[in-house]
């Protein structure tokens, strides 16, 4: 008798996480290469016991905070005049090498590092096409970047930047520092990944989608609230009128 | 309620943003000043899912995980080095770069340092200096006999003696370029200093294939584009607006749960 309850407690439960996502949304609205993230709900059935009527008499649903779903629209692309900016118009990512492996980032925030090595902005070293790191020679003063990711300076070619897909870029882990671990999913390299040098990426954050969903979720949690108080109101009641009876 | 705290960083990268933006429009007149801009990355995040966890005993797989990221963080406040005004002073040492380059200076401190701002002077003996009287380097001497001196394009500083028709050529002031010029190091007094990052100064006279040219009587006024700087600032405060509205709601959401009888 008490499960309309636990039923709206899950509701709060997820509530709760879904607006921790949007938060995360919001603070990252400034953030080069970031990604949107959804909260997906999914209702977790409960097979009740054997009553009579319709079979949906028969289930109780609680809700569930199935997955976080990325947005995978481009953000805005934004000119910085940087030499060592990149941008990418299309679908892809950069490949970094960090201590932890190879990831993958949208935010083309690079600069020359330790032995002229083309680095992020945490110093991870960014990757050519076979894997290998890109160096500029000291002599080298005006880079250039090529659509196709090509790069060279006065003194000839530096090499190319490895620019990759996923069949399903839902799976891959954010990981903080704009980077995403691969996990399972296995990089697809990109031909033509259309770079524009110069400029970066911004967040794909849209802030009226979030000011509106913020308000929608909090009315939401606060109507999933006033459920739980009625409901505590309708089990007093029955309480009340059962001692009633008794006495 | 981790929202509390994930909006809370959204505050204080915003509140970095506004000091970076107002820092640019105190120095709008600045010469030589390149503005600055701060630029964020996303904190860690926790997994509630995992991607690729079995979901069932029939071995089906979650196509996505279940993340919450943690917030935001500042990660670098980068320059933008883009060509400033070009503002006549008719003060015959100053210079401006056109294009890429940096005049050289030595610091007291024996370190080579580079500037793009050339109000230049002359000291006592006649070297050529920056307003803070260090020596711009190669170290150029004008006699006190000069009557005239004239810096063509590629920075050869010519003097007009008395009693000769020719000019004579005192020295060539040089330039350096630098393979990542995000790297330099700020030090104040429009002053940087090279770093790994930089990569090496590559030096050339004026007017080579990727150094700028100088131009006498002129300085180089500060990039700063107060119309973006505004945008930005406007930008900026709404964005921590929007973090206090989380803030906000996810306050709102803790009362209604204490108020819950």
């Amino acid at each position: 008798m008490d499960t309309p309850g636990y039923v709206i407690l899950s509701r709060l439960t997820v509530q709760n996480r879904a607006t921790a996502v949007l938060a995360n949304n919001v603070a990252n609205a400034d953030t080069p290469g970031f990604r949107a993230q959804r909260m997906v709900f999914a209702e977790m059935v409960e097979r009740g016991r054997d009553v009579a009527g319709p079979p949906s008499l028969r289930r109780t649903a609680y809700v569930q905070d199935r997955a976080t779903w990325r947005e995978m629209e481009s953000g805005s692309i934004a000119q910085t005049g940087n030499p060592l900016d990149v941008a990418i118009s299309g679908e892809g990512f950069f490949a970094v090498e960090t201590p932890r492996g190879e990831r993958f980032t949208r935010a083309g925030r690079f600069s020359i590092g330790a032995e002229g090595r083309i680095v992020d902005i945490e110093g991870n070293t960014v990757l050519g096409t076979s894997g290998q790191p890109l160096a500029v020679a000291p002599g080298d003063a005006r880079i250039e970047i090529l659509g196709d990711g090509t790069i060279r300076s006065e003194n000839g070619p530096i090499g190319r930047l490895r620019v990759v897909r996923f069949e399903n870029p839902q799976a891959l882990l954010a990981e903080g520092d704009r980077n995403f671990d691969p996990s399972a999913e296995r990089p697809i390299p990109v031909e033509q990944p259309g770079l524009v040098q110069g400029a970066v990426e911004g967040s794909n954050v849209r802030p009226i989608m979030e000011m509106t969903r913020l308000t929608a979720e909090l009315r939401e949690f606060q109507f999933a609230t006033q459920f739980a108080e009625r409901e505590n109101d309708r089990l007093q009641s029955v309480i009340d009128r059962v001692l009633r009876r008794r006495s | 309620m981790r929202s509390l705290s994930i909006a809370a960083t959204g505050m204080m990268a915003q509140q970095t943003n506004v000091e970076v933006i107002s820092n640019n429009i105190a120095n709008l007149s600045t010469t030589g000043f390149k503005r600055r801009r701060a630029e964020f990355q996303d904190l860690i995040y926790q997994n509630i899912r995992r991607a690729g966890a079995q979901s069932s005993e029939a071995g089906t797989v979650l196509p996505s995980g279940a993340q919450v990221g943690l917030g935001v963080r500042t990660s670098a406040i980068y320059r933008i080095s883009e060509q400033g005004n070009l503002q006549q002073t008719e003060n015959r040492f100053d210079m401006a770069i056109r294009g890429n380059g940096y005049f050289q200076v030595t610091l007291p401190s024996g370190e080579t340092g580079f500037t793009r701002d050339g109000t230049f002077g002359l000291s006592a003996e006649g070297q050529m200096v920056t307003a803070e009287g260090y020596t711009v380097l190669p170290g150029i001497t004008i006699p006190a006999t000069a009557r005239d001196v004239t810096i063509n394009a590629s920075g050869e500083v010519l003097i007009k003696l008395d009693g000769q028709t020719a000019l004579s050529n005192v020295g060539q002031v040089q330039l350096a370029i630098f393979a990542n010029e995000g790297g330099l190091d700020a030090v104040g007094g429009n002053m940087f200093l090279a770093t790994p990052s930089s990569g090496a100064a590559q030096q050339a006279a004026p007017g080579q294939a990727g150094y700028g040219q100088v131009m006498q009587g002129f300085i180089e006024t500060s990039n700063v584009n107060v119309v973006q700087e505004i945008t930005s600032l406007i930008t900026a405060q709404r964005a921590y607006e929007m973090n206090s509205k989380v803030i906000t709601a996810s306050d709102e959401m803790l009362s209604t749960l204490t108020r819950l009888r």
